[in-house]
Order: structure tokens, then C-alpha cells, then sequence
């Protein structure tokens, strides 16, 4: 190159911070303290929820799909040389070097929201208070019109067991494998939101017990007046922990809520404001610029700074991660808070953290820059020492919460793109600009240690291992 | 012909031409008026999660507009039940205990279509009036409009739809959707 040519590409860069961050396909990926150990494409479908479960000797991931595109409606799918409306893919990730592809499950056909299947949750039948012993079975979305559970035993052959259908939506549902419980986010017909919960006992999987509807007050059938945000996702600790905490909102009007969950199974079930309100232990309203897309309890944590203190020493924190929802920051940013519920009638942020926008100028990336969701496993492994949040085009990133007051960034890793990473566009003066980032998506751990993310633009699955500091926060050897 | 009497015979023409054309009387009111401009206001809301949109006024009739990016529960298919509406429209700025009226039904603004609902709600002063709540949308992104006034006479309602298929309107919605 000329001293010419590199006055001008230097002249460029400093002129235009994004030309020089913009990813490249062939380029390497960004990382620190986090490493690469393998990759699938996922055959190029726009992912949603990772669940790796192990049955046996074996590690199975299983990936919900968003619907497809308007380029690509319907993705080839190479082991049948059909196209297949995006739906669950289903990975041996036994050696995480070597994921082996083993089926794909098609969905409700539908591009991008209105199709896929998203969400996928795995119980073991010996888990189940009365499933087969010899089932495994994953309950997953099917668009937004029902939710399934097929047996996955064998993981490349699913059966169908069961399907809930008649719904206008559905979403982030919660499975708890000990009792059969599961929070299923959906939309019925006569709710005045598109998504709310369906509590079901499906301690059965063949056979569904409808407990009861739920939802915020003012959601509920022949209700007036406004409507409180949307559902996006409970997750419950059980009978032990007897909560559920709800998050409603994505990007805005986020609400927490903490329900008495004993009430809400075995209280008065017809959806009135009374019957509604009556299981609600208390509510964080977040700010409107905000929403609430996973709110993960981590219940009793001891917190070294406050060891001393004569009060507080061991807190219950929730985290709950905004999503952001539009390109190019065109948003309010969407980030990681930690709310104090230690003392539950007055919950109380207490930290928030985000990737700090210049070190990437991710606003200028392309695609969506903010949080979106975080891992959901309680492994002891990571549980309450380190978070790992997905954060679109700043890929993922590691947090050190031990300290849920001060959380502190310890790695990332920022996945390369490939060609197959599809455009997201703005509109810019009536015409389409496009720029292709990575998009990630979903996170999800294993009780190995192994960090899986997923990519919304198509680039597949990536496998991820800790090093450095981030692997001491761990505890990792 | 005196000049002056000229430009009031002509004003005069145009009023009358103007009332056959909405079908008005001597006695309606200025909202219905082609003679009394649709004049800008200040955004009367509160700070909310959404932008300030616009607002503008014609005797006692109101039209409140704003984009909602990304807000649209289907792109596909757009704004198409009436739960949808209540759940997306700005009704709950001038009541947060409005109430639908009726049914809703489809309505189109521009090149983009949605749904409508007539809604009740009550004025500070306990007066009742009604609102028309209004969600169309492209792809993912929605425009929600509000019109108050005496929704009762569709002449008012007639008017109100002609102002946010204007140019004024349709330019400025242009431009907060990007230009779309």
C-alpha cells in the first residue's frame, strides 16, 4: 500500500469510527477471555432459545428458531433437501468441538415473530412426577398459535405427545421438571394482550391439567381502560422458593412481579381483578424507556462486601435483562439491572451494567445494540457467581455478579460473521440502508462449563469456553 | 362590483360550496369548517416510553398523532382485533379508564391500514365525550391516532380522517418512520 492510500484508509477511519468497526465477513472474531471450541450454522435460521440438557452420556442442545425471512421464508434443510418453515434444531453437542446436527423439527409456518417455534424447555420423564421414566421430553412453542411436547428420547427421531393450541401468541415459557408446572406465555382468545400465562400441571405430559389464567389486572377478559404490558417470561424457584417472578415489557413499560406462587396455583382461579391481585406479593415498576424480558431470581446470595454488617449480609437479588427491540439504537438503551428483593414489599434497584457504547460503536454497527436475554441454567457452575448476557451486535458478554452491587465485566466474545449473516436495515430518507452484524440472541450454559450462543441474523450456534480471569471468577480449573 | 364585495361574495361561495361538501348547516361548529384551519398544538401529554407525537386542533375537535416503532404485535398481518387496539392506542393519555363504546372496525390512512374503535372516557370536569382510538401500521412499526371530539356526528369523524390523510399529516409521519 502506498503512503498515499494509508493517509486515506487513516483518514477515513478517523473520520468514520463505524468503517473501521464494521464486521467483515472472513474477519476474525473479537474476544476477551472467552474462546472459541466449536460451531454449527444451524442451517442458516435465525435463532432464538438454546436448552442443552444431557441425557445419558450424551449433551443435546435443542434451539428454538424464529420464522424465516423475507429473502428466505422456508431454509433448505440439508439432511432432507426440503424446505422447512424454521422450527427446533436439535445438536449433539456431546463433544462441543464437534456438534453433530441431528435433526431439525419444523414450525408453524410464518417469517421472522409470526412463525418458528422459539421456545424450547427439556424435562427428563424420570424427573416428572408422572411422566415415562423412559421419555425425555421438550416442550416447545409452535408459532403463536400452540405449544408442544414431543418425546426426545431419541433425540434425532421426536414424537409428538401433546399440543395446546388455540392461542394468538406465545413466548417464554417456564417448565419446572419437579412437579410438572409449567407458566406457558401465550395469548388466549378473549385476553385483552397477546401474551400472558396459562398455568398448566403437566406432571403428565400425555395428559394436560389446565390450573388456572393469569396476568396483570386489567388484562383479564372484559376488562376497560389500559392495558398492562405485555408478558414476556416468568421463571419460578419451586415449591421450595414458593415464587414466581414475572417479567412483563421488552423494551418498554417493564414491570416485575413477585407472585406467592402456593396463591396462584391453589387460590380462586376465575380471572377477576380480585382473584388476579390476590397472589401478587409485590411489583417493581421500571422505568417506561425499559422493559423486562428475563428477570432470573437468585435467591439468598451472600455478599462478600457486606459480610460484616450487622443486616444484609445475604441477599435476594433478581436480575432482569431489557431487550432491546430496534436497529441502530433508535431505543432507549436496554441493559442489565439488579433488583434488591430481600425485603420484597419494597424491591429497590441496585446496579445496573451495559457494554459501554464506544468500545465498539456498536451504534453503528448495524442491527440492534443492547441486552436481550441471559443464561437461565442454575448449574452451580456459574449460578450466582457469573452472568452471561446476550447483547445483539456486542455478542456476549461474561459478568462477574458475585457482587450483585458492583457487577463487573470479565470477558466477551463477539462472534465473526459469515456469509450467511443476513442484513438488518434502517430506513434512511424513504430507502433501505443495510449493514450485517452479528446479532446474538440467546445465551445458555451446561453444567460442564460451556457457554452457548445463538445468533438472530442467521450465523448459527457458537461454543464458548471461559479463560483467563473470567475462568478464576468461576472457579474453573 | 365593489372589490371588497367581491372577496366577500367569493368567501361566501367557497363557505357554502365548502358546508354542501360535508353536508353542513348555518349552526355547525367550527370543527367542520373548511374556513377554520387545522392549527398545531403543543404535545399536552406527559412524558411517556414513546416520543411526543402531534397534536392539532379544529374548534373542538382534536387529532393526536405519533408513531409507535416496532410496536405492532403482528407484523404480518398488522392491527386486526379490537384488543389490539385497546392495547396499543392512546386513548388511556386523556382517560386511563376509557371504555369501547362498539366494535371496532378497519379502517385505512394513507397507505397504511389498521383498525378503529370509538372509546368513552371522562373529562376531569366528569363531562363524557368521546374518542376515537386509531392503530394502522407498516410492517413492524404503528401510527396511532386519536381523535376527540363529538365522534357521534360523522361529519366530525369525516373531517378528522380527511386532516390525517393531508399532506400536513402524512409528510410528518413520513418522516418519523424515516421516510418511509
Amino acid at each position: 500500500m502506498t503512503r498515499q492510500s494509508l493517509l486515506i484508509v487513516g483518514l477515513l477511519v478517523a473520520a468514520f469510527p463505524s468503517f473501521a468497526q464494521q464486521q467483515k465477513v472472513g474477519a476474525p472474531p473479537e474476544a476477551s477471555n472467552m474462546r472459541l471450541v466449536g460451531w454449527t450454522d444451524l442451517q442458516a435460521r435465525s435463532a432464538y432459545q438454546p436448552t442443552i440438557h444431557r441425557q445419558g452420556n450424551r449433551w443435546i442442545a435443542y434451539i428454538g428458531h424464529h420464522g424465516g425471512s423475507d429473502e428466505i421464508p422456508t431454509p433448505v434443510n440439508p439432511m432432507t433437501g426440503k424446505p422447512e418453515p424454521n422450527g427446533t434444531s436439535i445438536v449433539d453437542v456431546t463433544d462441543p468441538a464437534n456438534p453433530k446436527y441431528l435433526r431439525h423439527l419444523p414450525g408453524q409456518p410464518g417469517k421472522y415473530e409470526a412463525g418458528g417455534a422459539q421456545m424450547v424447555r427439556i424435562c427428563d420423564g424420570s424427573a416428572l412426577p408422572k411422566g415415562d421414566r423412559a421419555a425425555v421430553y421438550m416442550l416447545r412453542t409452535f408459532g403463536g398459535e400452540a405449544h408442544e411436547i414431543w418425546n426426545v428420547a431419541n433425540p434425532a427421531e421426536p414424537v409428538l405427545v401433546t399440543r395446546i393450541g388455540g392461542l394468538k401468541d406465545t413466548h417464554k415459557s417456564w417448565w419446572e421438571c419437579d412437579t410438572g408446572i409449567a407458566f406457558l406465555v401465550g395469548g388466549a382468545p378473549d385476553w385483552r394482550t397477546k401474551r400472558m400465562t396459562q398455568i398448566y400441571d403437566l406432571s403428565d405430559p400425555k395428559n394436560p391439567v389446565k390450573i388456572r389464567d393469569f396476568g396483570l389486572v386489567g388484562q383479564e377478559p372484559g376488562a376497560t381502560g389500559t392495558v398492562p404490558t405485555d408478558l414476556h417470561g416468568p421463571i419460578s424457584t419451586g415449591p421450595q422458593g414458593n415464587r414466581v417472578y414475572f417479567g412483563y415489557g421488552t423494551n418498554k413499560g417493564g414491570v416485575l412481579q413477585i407472585v406467592d406462587r402456593e396463591k396462584l396455583l391453589k387460590g380462586p382461579k376465575e380471572p377477576t381483578p380480585a382473584n388476579l391481585a390476590a397472589p401478587e406479593v409485590a411489583r417493581l415498576v421500571m422505568t417506561p424507556w425499559t422493559g423486562a424480558h428475563t428477570t432470573f431470581p437468585m435467591p439468598k446470595m451472600s455478599v462478600a462486601e457486606f459480610a460484616r454488617d450487622k443486616d444484609g449480609a445475604e441477599r435476594d437479588i433478581v436480575m432482569i435483562v431489557n431487550e432491546s427491540i430496534l436497529n441502530e439504537c433508535a431505543e432507549a438503551r436496554q441493559m442489565v439491572w439488579f433488583a434488591d428483593l430481600s425485603i420484597e414489599k419494597a424491591p429497590m434497584m441496585v446496579s445496573n451494567w451495559t457494554v459501554p457504547e464506544a468500545s465498539g460503536n456498536f451504534c453503528q454497527r448495524g442491527g440492534r445494540f443492547g441486552a436481550h436475554s441471559s443464561n437461565e441454567s442454575m448449574d452451580p457452575v456459574y449460578y450466582k457467581k457469573m452472568a452471561f448476557i446476550a447483547f445483539f451486535n456486542a455478542g456476549v458478554r461474561a459478568l462477574d455478579i458475585r457482587n450483585p452491587f458492583q457487577p463487573k465485566e470479565v470477558g466477551y466474545f463477539i462472534p465473526a460473521i459469515t456469509e450467511k449473516t443476513d442484513k438488518r436495515c434502517v430506513k434512511v430518507d424513504g430507502q433501505d440502508r443495510c449493514k450485517t452484524a452479528i446479532q446474538t440472541n440467546n445465551v445458555e450454559t451446561d453444567a460442564r462449563g460451556y457457554i452457548y450462543i445463538v445468533d438472530r441474523a442467521n450465523t448459527g450456534m457458537h461454543i464458548l469456553e471461559l479463560g483467563g480471569e473470567a475462568r478464576t471468577v468461576a472457579g474453573l480449573k | 362590483m365593489k372589490r371588497r364585495t367581491i372577496v366577500q361574495t367569493s368567501l361566501a361561495a367557497g363557505l357554502v360550496a365548502g358546508m354542501v361538501a360535508l353536508n353542513l348547516r348555518e349552526d355547525d361548529p367550527p370543527s367542520l369548517s373548511k374556513d377554520v384551519p387545522w392549527r398545531p398544538t403543543n404535545w399536552p401529554f406527559p412524558r411517556d416510553a414513546w416520543p411526543q407525537g402531534r397534536a392539532w386542533r379544529r374548534g373542538t375537535l382534536e387529532v393526536y398523532v405519533r408513531p409507535k416503532l416496532g410496536f405492532c404485535g403482528n407484523c404480518e398481518t398488522g392491527v386486526t382485533t379490537d384488543e389490539e387496539v385497546d392495547r396499543v392506542t392512546d386513548v388511556d393519555l386523556l382517560d386511563q379508564r376509557f371504555a369501547p363504546v362498539n366494535e371496532g372496525l378497519a379502517v385505512r390512512i394513507g397507505a397504511m391500514s389498521g383498525r378503529a374503535r370509538l372509546y368513552r372516557y371522562e373529562l376531569p370536569t366528569g363531562v363524557m365525550r368521546h374518542v376515537e382510538g386509531i392503530a394502522v401500521s407498516q410492517k413492524c412499526d404503528l401510527v396511532i391516532a386519536v381523535i376527540a371530539g363529538n365522534l357521534l356526528d360523522e361529519r366530525e369523524r369525516t373531517s378528522a380522517y380527511r386532516h390525517l390523510e393531508s399532506s400536513t399529516v402524512q409528510d410528518w409521519i413520513s418522516q418519523a418512520l424515516g421516510g418511509r
